[in-house]
């Protein structure tokens, strides 16, 4: 499904180079559940972005279902994004102006999808919000706006879904409310989820966790059970890790 | 599937109407409506109804002279001009104007005299209403001899009724109706007083035409185009100086020329306002980028293209510029009808057709204003990257200086153009204007600086209020100087009218001249003399005065405005005519004239307030003809010592050397004459005399009463032309305060969208300090004093602003000893505290209502 060959990232800060990424490799599953856990700053969020095609890594490959996004430009990948990927923010992300209804609908339009109301309803009343279709966000409790959140995330079917600290602004009841409705939905619609968090609770419901420490990944739970159809990967290698003995410390280099 | 293709083609249609309708229902987008139909309206309107009032003036173009062509002359017309005109079987009529007094009873009224000749009009139509129950006006031509129609005000200003007599001069005559329309209206009439409509049979029985008596001859001509045309060849070659051959044509672009400084005025008067809208528009959609530029990411990250975002929000902002221009247009209207009502009673509108040119130009200049301020914030939305879902929305940075301010300088210029119709003129208001805000900033810089200053030492509330306004100090900078403007303006016109001018009055000596009497026939001097030596009536003597015209300077001829306009209606002369003429013009390369005629006069004794600056005042005993000339004219017209002046007096034509330049006090109000003669030059023409008189409170019951024994004398009270003067003034104030009401509407619009601007700012402040345990009190006060320290900038820099232009005005106009205003200080200063204070707190009123844990959940 999602397959990283040899990533890296880079940005300039005037005359330096900051590396994000040190050289990593990854292959995450069709229908699996994966976890990127760190501390802030190791580069989680970074890698979430090059994976779901919002940012371009600075060498290596990206394949999402087989497409390559490294070597996508902008418009090509927010193709990719509309038809496979689905979101979960920790600031939830819902645009104001719009509806619980029609912020649930948006990824379905812009994927094309024909009875997106009708969805967006049934999802809403999946989440527990039929009766606040029609409210703005400013309306809504924090809870929920990431209820509409992940309807708006699962409406149009994808493939994979990109959930960052969903839980982030959230307290533990309806924090652990909408961890139970990620998951439920997930293995309903069968949507491989990656999973943003420090937060090891969370990440333990994951079927595998993977690290991440200054910009290089590690996966201390290597026994992570592995729903291995190859089918979507770009070829058969298994799931390579990082050499941690190579592994430094975010650095400046030249 | 193409079902599917075509909902998807339409999509970004549909989701950007949903984004409109959102955003005007939650008023996200009132500040850029607002601004649009102002600017809209404000163009719409002006433009459309000095459209109206150029078209219902000079629409009937025929009618406006009340004949074909029309020979316009001070003196009689050779008898050979009428004859030539019956010989070719034209029409013909005559016309005399000039002002005098007319008298019933007591009272006493300067009004406009029109002497008209049976066949009159020619063209067009005069209306009369023969009793003030009659509905419908009748046409008519001249009054019967021994009656006369006038305008309905001066039945009232004069206590009369129809049917009885008032005195014309020395003629009694009788009111036979009321004039509702004249074809030919002079509008003069609007300054010199209403009209009287007389037969020109009875002129000779008022005995007001004298010899140097201030008479306009008009002669109308009517009839085939052929035979006109014929007599025009004719007649052209005779006309001197002093004489105006014209058809409506030429008398159409006069007052064409006229109408169009008005509007142009106006028009870049109201452009302040204009462009205060269009920052307004610029300042909430800077606003407007950084809002949506989270909703763009979102879109983006979700997988929308960003032909797909541009194409939602272009459509999304040219649907809102469209709503708000055809709001600004249906408003425009409703203010352009209001204005045709205000102005019914002097000129009906209503069959004036509305033409395209105000709605272009208010469309154009709403699309200028939506466009041109907006392109940068829209450009930089739809390049918002995805990439910030992750990273969060930080708001960038835009340099002060870059190509991204070309678009909005360039629609600056192109919209003082419009009004302007002038390159160089809007390339100096627009640098002028840059220069003058310029100046203002700077001022307003140090002045928040030094309230930050001393609100370390005043209240916390003062301290945060005054930090507060001197970080904020360049996004202050559009209202303080917007605010600045509309209060000074305010200003001056309230002082102008207050102050200035009664103080202009009182600093005069009590035997300053406050009567004028004119047209005093040779006959009359003696009784007048003997009057005011028996009652100790201080006056300025008698002066000859004759009606003359500079026609030449040392041999070239001079050209004035009325020259022009025979050069416009001339416009029909074949082409090798015109070149002739041209050569001819170069050759002569004539010079710069008067454009009017003049009051001449001849004295022994060099008059009092002149002070001879070059040559020599000539002997009583000299009686080689020569010429004085006032200063200020004497350099207008290049002229000097020695030149040779040509000047027309009726027919007559004579030449004198200058011999000397004065200084005249015009300030003093004492008779003053441009050109002086000595005695020998004019003595041999037939004259009247005028003189001025000062009449004190005490005396004017005997005076009047004696001077009513003179009716041919036209007397004009300066205390009537203050009032007149203040009626213009009067008149002026309305029109400017309608333009103040726009630059304070503008303004306040940019002083929104500011604080709207720094609205997540302030409640990420309010929320830091809410939570170090600041009270309720010290917030609102905090704010509150900020936009009353900002207002009160403002009305400061304005008081100063007043006070200059005050004090030019006193010395350069009114010639007065500056003086200070302090007390309009205080209501500038009171009033820019108060408004802005009031507009900022209704702003912020909704964030300062939020109680703390909102407020902290909101921002933390």
């Amino acid at each position: 499904m999602l397959s990283v060959k040899d990533l890296t990232k880079s940005v300039q800060v005037e005359d330096k180079t900051l590396v994000l990424l040190q050289p990593l490799n990854l292959t995450i599953a069709a229908g699996e559940s994966i976890a990127i856990v760190g501390p802030s700053g190791s580069g989680k969020t970074t890698l979430l972005s090059i994976l779901a095609g919002l940012d371009l890594p600075s060498s290596g490959q990206v394949y999402l279902k087989n497409q390559p996004l490294h070597q996508f430009n902008e418009e090509q990948r927010s193709q990719v994004r509309a038809q496979h990927v689905g979101f979960i923010f920790q600031q939830f992300l819902l645009i104001n102006s719009l509806t619980a209804l029609e912020n649930v609908m948006l990824p379905a339009e812009l994927a094309n999808m024909p009875d997106a109301q009708a969805r967006g309803e049934a999802l809403l009343t999946q989440v527990g919000l039929a009766d606040r279709i029609q409210h703005y966000p400013s309306q809504l409790s924090g809870g929920e706006q990431q209820r509409v959140a992940i309807a708006r995330a699962f409406i149009a079917k994808p493939d994979v879904l990109f959930a960052d600290e969903p839980t982030g602004n959230l307290d533990s009841k309806t924090g652990q409310y909408i961890i139970d409705l990620i998951f439920d939905l997930n293995v309903k619609e069968g949507t491989t989820l990656v999973l943003v968090t420090h937060d090891a609770k969370l990440a333990a419901r994951c079927q595998r966790q993977v690290e991440m420490d200054s910009g290089a990944l590690t996966e201390p739970m290597a026994e992570a059970t592995l729903a291995n159809t190859e089918e979507n990967q770009p070829d058969s290698q298994t799931t390579t890790h990082h050499d941690l003995k190579s592994k430094t410390s975010v650095s400046q280099v030249g | 599937m193409s079902i599917v293709k075509q909902k998807a083609s339409t999509m970004w249609f549909t989701q950007s109407l949903r984004l409109l309708h959102h955003e005007l229902r939650r008023g996200e987008l009132t500040i850029i409506f607002i601004a649009i139909v102002l600017a809209v309206a404000t163009v719409f309107s002006l433009t459309g109804f000095s459209g109206q009032i150029k078209h219902a003036i000079v629409a009937n173009s025929t009618n406006t002279i009340g004949a074909d062509r029309v020979l316009r002359m001070s003196s009689e017309v050779d008898k050979s001009i009428i004859e030539k005109s019956q010989t070719l079987a034209l029409q013909y009529a005559q016309k005399i104007e000039t002002e005098s007094m007319a008298f019933a009873g007591d009272n006493m009224l300067l009004s406009e005299l029109d002497a008209v000749s049976d066949t009159y009009p020619l063209r067009g139509e005069l209306k009369i209403k023969t009793s003030l129950t009659q509905i419908a006006s009748i046409v008519a031509n001249a009054p019967k001899p021994g009656t006369v129609w006038v305008e309905p005000s001066v039945l009232s200003r004069l206590d009369v009724k129809i049917g009885e007599v008032i005195e014309i001069g020395v003629a009694p005559l009788i009111i036979a109706g009321i004039v509702t329309d004249i074809p030919d209206r002079s509008y003069r009439a609007f300054i010199a007083g209403p009209t009287v409509i007389l037969n020109i049979a009875d002129m000779p029985k008022t005995e007001l035409i004298q010899p140097g008596s201030r008479i306009t001859y008009k002669y109308l001509f009517a009839g085939e185009t052929e035979a006109i045309e014929s007599f025009e060849t004719w007649i052209k070659p005779q006309i001197n100086e002093s004489q105006r051959w014209y058809d409506a044509k030429a008398a159409q672009n006069r007052l064409s020329r006229i109408l169009d400084t008005a509007e142009k005025f106006l028009s870049l008067a109201s452009m302040l306002g204009i462009v205060l809208a269009a920052v307004a528009v610029a300042v909430a959609s800077r606003r407007y980028g950084q809002r949506h530029q989270p909703n763009v990411s979102i879109f983006k990250a979700l997988g929308a293209s960003i032909s797909h975002v541009r194409k939602l929000y272009c459509l999304h902002w040219a649907l809102l510029s469209c709503l708000s221009i055809a709001a600004g247009l249906v408003t425009g209207y409703g203010l352009m009808l209001l204005g045709a009502n205000a102005i019914a009673s002097y000129l009906s509108l209503a069959d004036a057709p509305l033409t395209f040119v105000p709605f272009l130009t208010a469309i154009f200049t709403g699309l200028l204003c939506a466009i041109a301020f907006a392109i940068h914030p829209i450009m930089t939305l739809v390049k918002s990257s995805p990439l910030n879902v992750i990273r969060g929305f930080s708001q960038e940075k835009v340099a002060r200086f870059g190509w991204h301010q070309l678009p909005p300088l360039l629609a600056l210029f192109l919209l003082l153009f419009i009004f302007s119709q002038d390159l160089v003129m809007s390339g100096a208001l627009l640098v002028g204007g840059v220069v003058v805000s310029f100046i203002l900033l700077l001022f307003g810089r140090g002045l928040m600086s030094a309230g930050r200053s001393v609100g370390t030492k005043a209240g916390k509330s003062w301290h945060l209020a005054l930090a507060n306004l001197k970080r904020r100090a360049s996004e202050n900078s559009v209202q303080l100087v917007s605010f600045t403007i509309a209060i000074m303006l305010l200003l001056l016109i309230t002082v102008m009218k207050s102050s200035i001018l009664s103080e202009w009055e009182q600093q005069f000596p009590d035997d300053t001249p406050n009567h004028y009497l004119i047209n005093i026939t040779q006959d009359q001097i003696q009784p007048l003399t003997t009057f005011v030596e028996e009652n100790n009536i201080a006056n300025q003597g008698f002066y000859h005065i004759y009606r003359g015209r500079l026609s030449a300077i040392n041999g070239v001829k001079t050209v004035d405005k009325d020259d022009n306009d025979s050069e416009t209606q001339n416009a029909e002369k074949t082409d090798s005519n015109k070149k002739q003429d041209s050569k001819k013009t170069k050759q002569q390369k004539s010079r710069q004239g008067m454009g009017r005629e003049l009051g001449l006069t001849w004295r022994t004794e060099l008059p009092d307030e002149n002070e001879i600056i070059a040559g020599q005042w000539w002997q009583v005993s000299d009686e080689k003809p020569q010429v004085s000339i006032e200063s200020n004219i004497a350099e207008r017209l290049a002229v000097k010592l020695g030149d040779d002046l040509t000047f027309t007096l009726g027919s007559d034509e004579f030449t004198v050397p200058v011999t000397s330049i004065r200084q005249v006090n015009w300030q003093s109000r004492q008779l003053n004459f441009i050109m002086v003669f000595n005695q020998s030059v004019l003595e041999q023409f037939p004259t009247t005399s005028i003189s001025a008189w000062s009449i004190s409170d005490e005396d004017r019951d005997l005076v009047y009463g004696f001077l009513a024994n003179f009716p041919t004398i036209t007397v004009m009270d300066f205390a009537a032309i203050m009032a007149q003067l203040n009626s213009i003034i009067e008149q002026v104030t309305v029109a400017i305060q309608l333009i103040l009401i726009l630059v304070v509407l503008a303004g306040s619009l940019v002083l929104i969208a500011q604080v709207q601007a720094s609205m997540e700012e302030r409640e990420r402040e309010l929320a830091i300090l809410r939570t170090l345990g600041a009270k309720g009190s010290l917030l609102r006060n905090s704010v509150l004093y900020e936009f009353v320290a900002l207002g009160a900038i403002a009305g400061l820099m304005a008081s100063v602003g007043m006070e200059i232009a005050v004090y030019i005005l006193q010395s350069q106009v009114f010639n007065m000893s500056g003086s200070f205003h302090f007390q309009y200080w205080l209501v500038g200063i009171g009033a820019g505290a108060f408004f802005v204070g009031l507009i900022g707190m209704l702003s912020c009123w909704r964030l300062l209502k939020l109680s703390s844990v909102t407020l902290i959940r909101r921002t933390m």
